[in-house]
């Protein structure tokens, strides 16, 4: 029973491999900005030895921190870790979970359509390239005067926007992905979370 | 439509989309969203807001101490810390009736020092705890209760995931609501010790009390819980304590931020020297962090277009204004705000109960004047102070029934335990929750001293 069962969980094997990694690449940027931020700290304590804290470290530790999140979202969405009242629904039969289990999802996916499609323009927002005719066909709207960079490092906006960007967009195609499993688990008549 | 009334439409809407099985952070996304588009009667507000919100609030310097402070809990699970201090406090305790429950107690309330996450500190505590009590023949009502019990000290005591939540919505100083959470914490842990003590003195075969251990290994072991005193301290000794006090106000070490940062490190060197995180241990950590990153910053993200859409409407001001012009008793209000803490922590987790209320609650309390038994209370004492009694009361709600996190978590644990026989073990401490609270709101100063001492 379903939509394509079959290549939905060969699919769904794909995407839990591929939120996998990007959620251990996620968390060694953490782990970096962790090790980074002692550095800093060390340094700062040890200022009158000649040391000195790691230039930047702000704003290194909201770009990693940041990007880290975005780059946990497929994982936590893959494995429905978005949390929710169930006490109510778990009173329906088990295909009206489902049902109800697939509309979160549904809002989901059209959150996270919406959280891609706004980063995008602010991509476009901080991006200084691009023919106007091609910037016109992305619809990345008008090309900045000045390009927002970070304070101290000077790090173009752009930068971990575009990475913010990319993470989000693989978001909603996890999102998309887990509509249609969860269309399946409304048609087989339950959900079959592992 | 005024914009009260369509606050208060916009939010019975998403109670019911939550209660319908909406994620919540979606829930309160969307409705914000089409709020304010409904308000203003075009979109462009807040897709233009959206263009920025994601990216600042993933990004949020303050916010960042979340997942830092989840992989240092994370890393505390795999290190071997909760048998140490499992071990030590039963060698100290375990002669007693009900000492290995109290034991219990003890030992989660260390590892509520090193972990900011109830339901870490609730299911590394219950590897540890629940078989030894099971096997010294202890009640399995009483084993169960005082662990799921015992894991809400993993939150009541610093370092605190939702207390950084409650300071950054309430503009309120994390390290002072940090300090102010620390007496109370205390207080929770000797109060559930209590209640085994009475338990036990009422079914004095629910604790069998074991040999008393000698000395010498009493100090031994006590020895072994080193590095959770070592990382505590340096966490919060870092942040909140004043190494140049020739200077004017506080100069602590580090930032909020940076200590948790420092505590990740120290707990993951720290895991690695024992043994107990291998690289498979690490990438387990980071996986288990990211979930529960993941899906607190979505919360956030669709709190923050809910409280804009709130801003807009301006009705938490005039619901505020209201309340204080009615000129109700203060006491009343609080107690009725406390009250639906421990109503709707029946059934919701408590990062989503504090995100969706303290947006509502918390101008009412400012536009209150707080006099209780003659201890008088500034605008920034009130808030510390209401930020500890919220934290006490949604916490409560991982451990009532239906939905009770912690509950499940212990139950899962001892499959073979009916979930009524937990449900009946938890509420003796569920009562000495109940009663602390009334305790501190009795008397504030139990909650603000220290902060008075520290600044």
């Amino acid at each position: 029973m379903g939509l394509a069962p079959e290549l939905e969980r060969s699919i769904g094997r794909g995407i839990e491999r591929f939120a996998r990694y990007l959620a251990y690449g996620g968390g060694i940027v953490l782990a970096a900005v962790a090790l980074m931020v002692v550095a800093s700290v060390i340094g700062r304590a040890l200022d009158g030895f000649g040391l000195s804290p790691v230039r930047g470290d702000y704003e290194l530790v909201q770009t990693g921190c940041g990007l880290a999140v975005f780059a946990f979202l497929p994982w936590c969405q893959f494995n429905r870790g978005h949390v929710s009242v169930d006490i109510l629904v778990t009173q329906f039969p088990m295909r009206s979970q489902a049902f109800f289990g697939l509309i979160g999802d549904i809002l989901i996916t059209l959150a996270a359509f919406v959280i891609a499609w706004r980063i995008w323009a602010g991509f476009g927002e901080k991006f200084p390239y691009g023919s106007d005719g091609l910037r016109e066909a992305l619809s990345m709207g008008h090309r900045p005067f000045f390009p927002e960079t970070t304070y101290e490092l000077s790090i173009p906006m752009w930068i971990p926007f575009g990475l913010a960007f990319l993470f989000s967009a693989l978001f909603f195609l996890t999102a998309l992905y887990t509509v249609w499993r969860a269309l399946n688990w409304t048609l087989q008549g339950r959900e079959q979370l592992a | 439509m005024t914009g009260l009334e369509l606050a208060i439409a916009a939010f019975a809407l998403m109670l019911v989309a939550i209660f319908f099985r909406a994620p919540i952070g979606v829930a309160m996304g969307i409705t914000g969203f089409v709020g304010t588009w409904y308000y203003l009667g075009n979109p462009n507000a807040p897709l233009s807001l959206m263009k920025s919100l994601t990216y600042e609030t993933f990004s949020s310097y303050s916010l960042s101490i979340v997942p830092l402070f989840l992989l240092m809990g994370q890393f505390a699970t795999k290190s071997g810390m909760s048998a140490a201090l499992f071990k030590a406090a039963s060698d100290w305790l375990g002669h007693r009736r009900g000492g290995v429950a109290m034991a219990a107690v003890g030992a989660c309330a260390g590892f509520g020092a090193v972990c900011g996450s109830s339901l870490a500190t609730a299911s590394t505590m219950g590897q540890v705890a629940l078989p030894e009590m099971r096997k010294r023949g202890y009640a399995d009502s009483l084993s169960t209760g005082v662990l799921a019990a015992g894991g809400t000290l993993g939150i009541l005591i610093p370092p605190s995931i939702i207390l950084v939540i409650y300071a950054i919505l309430a503009e309120q100083n994390i390290v002072k609501m940090f300090i102010a959470a620390l007496v109370p914490g205390i207080l929770a842990a000797l109060g559930y010790m209590l209640t085994v003590a009475i338990y036990c003195w009422f079914k004095p075969d629910a604790g069998p009390a074991l040999d008393r251990v000698p000395m010498g290994r009493r100090i031994r072991d006590l020895g072994q819980i080193w590095p959770v005193v070592v990382i505590f301290g340096l966490v919060m000794g870092g942040i909140a304590a004043d190494w140049n006090w020739t200077q004017e106000g506080v100069q602590a070490l580090f930032t909020p931020t940076e200590g948790a940062a420092v505590g990740a490190v120290a707990t993951g060197i720290y895991g690695v020297f024992s043994g107990g995180l291998t690289w498979r241990g690490f990438l387990d950590s980071v996986l288990s962090a990211a979930s529960s990153t993941a899906m607190i910053f979505f919360i956030v993200l669709g709190a923050h277009m809910f409280n804009s859409f709130l801003a807009f409407t301006n009705a938490p001001q005039q619901l505020a204004d209201w309340i204080s012009g009615q000129g109700f008793a203060p006491l009343l209000v609080l107690t009725i705000m406390l009250a639906t803490y421990l109503i709707f922590g029946c059934v919701m987790d408590s990062l989503s109960m504090i995100l969706l209320t303290i947006p509502i609650f918390f101008p009412i309390v400012q536009a209150l004047d707080w006099e209780i038994l003659g201890y008088a209370m500034n605008q920034e004492q009130s808030a510390i102070w209401f930020g500890i009694l919220a934290l006490i009361v949604v916490e409560v709600g991982l451990i009532t029934p239906p939905v009770g996190i912690n509950l499940f978590i212990i139950n899962s644990m001892a499959r073979d335990i009916p979930i009524a026989r937990t449900y009946a073990g938890v509420a003796p401490f569920v009562a000495s929750d109940l009663i602390r609270v009334v305790v501190l709101v009795a008397f504030p100063g139990i909650t603000l001293w220290l902060v008075g001492v520290m600044f």
